[in-house]
């Protein structure tokens, strides 16, 4: 008995090509991505690389030399050169808030000596210690070629002194030094993240509320193909109710669900991780109604791509995990390499994550959501009328 | 005094489909009269559902003309004077039979007090009153038949298109059923019904259209059919004591009929008139020193006719 239901089960199997590939095309497919992401297989040679901006408040010789080593770091990318158009430390922080930078570097001068402040954005968590250990660096570079440059200018007795002396001291004394000297030189200040909740919070509310409309919108489209096979669209279609009607009632409610789905989530998110819901009512309601009306939408189109409910789970399931991956609400999209990050921006995820970004941790004014809103209700009206053309021949065969 | 035939409920001349080589109608032409109910049979693949399916609007034929009450078949038209149902549950099984049957009605352009008077309707047609608030997924087959049947009709179309409305239903529910298109029937209600229950169709049908590889093979009533294809003898069977030594000869001349073989304890044969030529068989049969055991008589039906027009082989 037990050797007929494995025979059984193996020959159905691989009657059933579509779920036969599935099978194990979907465990390669999840594992490439994944090692894509973090292998580095496909943006090979181009690592993250750090937004920043810089401020030189001195203006010395050290803080120029300085500048010029940061500009040379390959995990930096200058998003604009202060050099050039004189930027100030307010808007070098602006530029922080608005997401254009993720970090500000400003070098000023403290007790006399060279020392930086890094304006953080915490939500990115790696970019503070990269950026940090790459200034102190180029800073200590910086200093110690000076002070070769100015030995080997003539002022050599004084400066063997200092260093006999500094030779003779204590070691501990040396090294509790060199610590307060870094600590001094370099100091992370936090601009975005005062009184809030912890970013990672608002991130993944944001990546697990877009996952999961993409997920509840293929099943409603899932819906759509089950009435295809029990007949019901036949019988509905017979009555005076048109496809554009059929297919729009259920892009709506599907929204509508999606909507009330999100809601509950960040209602829960405010009470229990106090994420500020009732503070952002507004970017808030246009981020998720835009995302979910995009989000039916691709489902209707998944579902009317099919031939079958088999076919949709499979697409479906490769399709939104590849692009939750790929979009972020896996794992934050700062991790990836330049390339991977602009595969990304193809995906609804990364779209919809950094408008509740904006909204959320940046606290920007709605106005700036205009290219997520704009790309993400373009692209739902393109999948809903991609639809409407495959259901013709659901209308007609 | 005009004696013209009034215009038909359904008229489909020349109807014409095919899906690449396949040719699924190759010209179907028939009619169909107000309160008429006609039984559409054929074997499977004969072109049965894609006929129906070009009538609910469903498919587009290729070639041919449809005409409802003597005007040209329009799409919208259509689907306010015809009621589709499906031969499958076509029904949502987590709402109940109110819910089901007010969607489909609104679905059919229903609002208000006449939704509200055609639910009523509905709910005492099918016999669910008492189960109007009861999840159709719960219900049994033939319950969920009839729902699927009053969802067709929510809008009171003049004419009622049934793929095989009693596949896998008791008797008993067919008979509600059968009972339930006698009633729309009788208001006028033109019924076509696709079936391969052909006893059903014998019985509970006006006419008949036998439909076979995308053809019309015949139509018209029960008896007309039988007439124009088997014949209307009735086939007698005498089950006899012992086996026939020899056949049995009905005279002594050379041409005289003769009946059974030999070894055989079965006689069969066609008569004309049963009541005149039967008694003389027996007779015969007793002279010749047989006993009878046992008579049958069986009156041509539609499975003769249907089997003598369609053949004896397989088509699927």
């Amino acid at each position: 008995m037990i050797l007929t239901v494995l025979q059984i089960s193996c020959r159905r199997l691989l009657h059933n090509r579509v779920e036969l590939l599935l099978t194990f095309l979907v465990p390669i497919a999840f594992f490439s991505i994944f090692a894509i992401i973090f292998g580095g297989g496909l943006g090979r040679g181009t690592t993250p690389r750090i937004k920043v901006v810089a401020v030189d408040e001195i203006q010395s010789v050290v803080s120029s030399q300085v500048m010029s080593a940061l500009a040379e770091q390959e995990s930096l990318r200058f998003v604009r050169d202060s050099g050039a158009d004189g930027l100030k430390r307010e808007e070098a922080i602006e530029l922080v808030r608005s997401g254009s930078a993720t970090m500000a570097i400003i070098l000023r001068k403290e007790r006399e000596q060279l020392a930086a402040e890094l304006m953080a954005d915490a939500s990115d968590q790696v970019a503070a210690q990269v950026v940090s250990a790459v200034v102190n660096r180029s800073i200590m570079l910086s200093e110690a070629e000076y002070q070769v440059s100015q030995l080997t200018d003539g002022d050599q007795k004084g400066n063997e002194t200092q260093l006999a002396v500094g030779a003779a001291g204590d070691p501990d004394d040396e090294l509790f030094g060199i610590e307060e000297s870094l600590q001094r030189k370099v100091e992370i200040i936090d601009v975005m993240g005062e009184g809030k909740a912890n970013p990672v919070v608002s991130m993944y509310a944001s990546g697990i509320a877009v996952m999961f409309l993409l997920f509840g919108a293929t099943g409603g489209g899932g819906a759509l193909l089950e009435e295809r096979e029990n007949q019901t669209l036949d019988r509905l279609l017979s009555t005076q109710m048109s496809m554009d009607q059929l297919l729009l009632g259920k892009w709506f409610y599907m929204s509508s669900i999606g909507v009330l789905q999100v809601g509950v989530m960040f209602v829960w998110a405010q009470l229990v991780f106090n994420v500020d819901l009732l503070g952002h009512l507004d970017g808030f309601l246009m981020m998720t109604v835009v995302t979910a009306l995009a989000a039916s939408a691709f489902g209707l189109f998944l579902a009317t791509l099919c031939k079958s409910r088999g076919q949709l789970n499979g697409l479906s399931v490769i399709l939104i995990l590849t692009m939750s991956a790929l979009g972020g609400s896996m794992v934050p999209r700062y991790l990836m390499s330049d390339e991977l990050q602009q595969y990304g921006l193809w995906t609804f995820n990364a779209w919809a994550l950094d408008g509740y970004t904006k909204v959320f941790w940046r606290e920007l004014p709605v106005d700036s959501l205009a290219p997520q809103l704009g790309v993400l209700l373009i692209s739902g009206v393109v999948f809903l009328l991609a639809a409407r053309v495959l259901a013709v021949r659901w209308e007609t065969d | 005094m005009n004696y013209a035939r009034p215009t038909p409920a359904l008229a489909i001349h020349d109807l014409r489909k095919s899906y690449g080589d396949l040719h699924a109608l190759k010209g179907v032409t028939f009619g169909l009269q107000r309160g008429e109910r006609l039984a559409f049979l054929g074997p499977n693949g004969a072109g049965k559902t894609t006929l129906i399916r070009c009538l609910a609007g469903l498919t587009n034929a290729d070639h041919g003309e449809i005409f409802l009450a003597g005007q040209p078949f329009k799409s919208s038209e259509a689907r306010q004077q015809i009621g589709f149902v499906p031969q499958e549950i076509a029904l949502y099984a987590d709402l109940t039979t109110r819910q089901n049957l007010e969607a489909f009605g609104r679905f059919h352009g229903l609002r208000r007090r006449a939704l509200r008077d055609r639910l009523a309707w509905a709910l005492q047609w099918t016999g669910l009153e008492d189960r109007a608030n009861d999840l159709v997924g719960a219900f049994s087959g033939g319950m969920q038949r009839r729902v699927n049947l009053a969802c067709g009709v929510m809008h009171e179309p003049r004419i009622l298109l049934l793929d095989e409305p009693t596949v896998g239903v008791d008797p008993q529910s067919r008979q509600r059923i059968f009972t339930m298109l006698d009633e729309l029937s009788a208001t006028g209600t033109s019924i076509l019904l696709t079936t391969h229950h052909l006893d059903e169709a014998e019985e509970r049908s006006d006419r008949i259209v036998i439909l076979d590889q995308g053809m019309v093979v015949a139509d018209g009533s029960i008896d007309e059919l039988v007439e124009q294809s088997v014949g209307t003898q009735r086939l007698v069977r005498l089950r006899i004591d012992r086996p026939l030594s020899a056949p049995i000869r009905a005279g002594v001349a050379e041409d005289a009929a003769s009946f059974g073989t030999t070894g055989a304890d079965e006689i069969s044969t066609r008569i004309d008139d049963v009541s005149n030529h039967l008694p003389s068989l027996i007779e015969l049969v007793r002279r010749r020193g047989y006993g009878i055991a046992d008579v049958q008589v069986e009156a041509p039906s539609l499975h003769h006719v249907f089997l003598h027009l369609t053949g004896y082989e397989l088509r699927d």
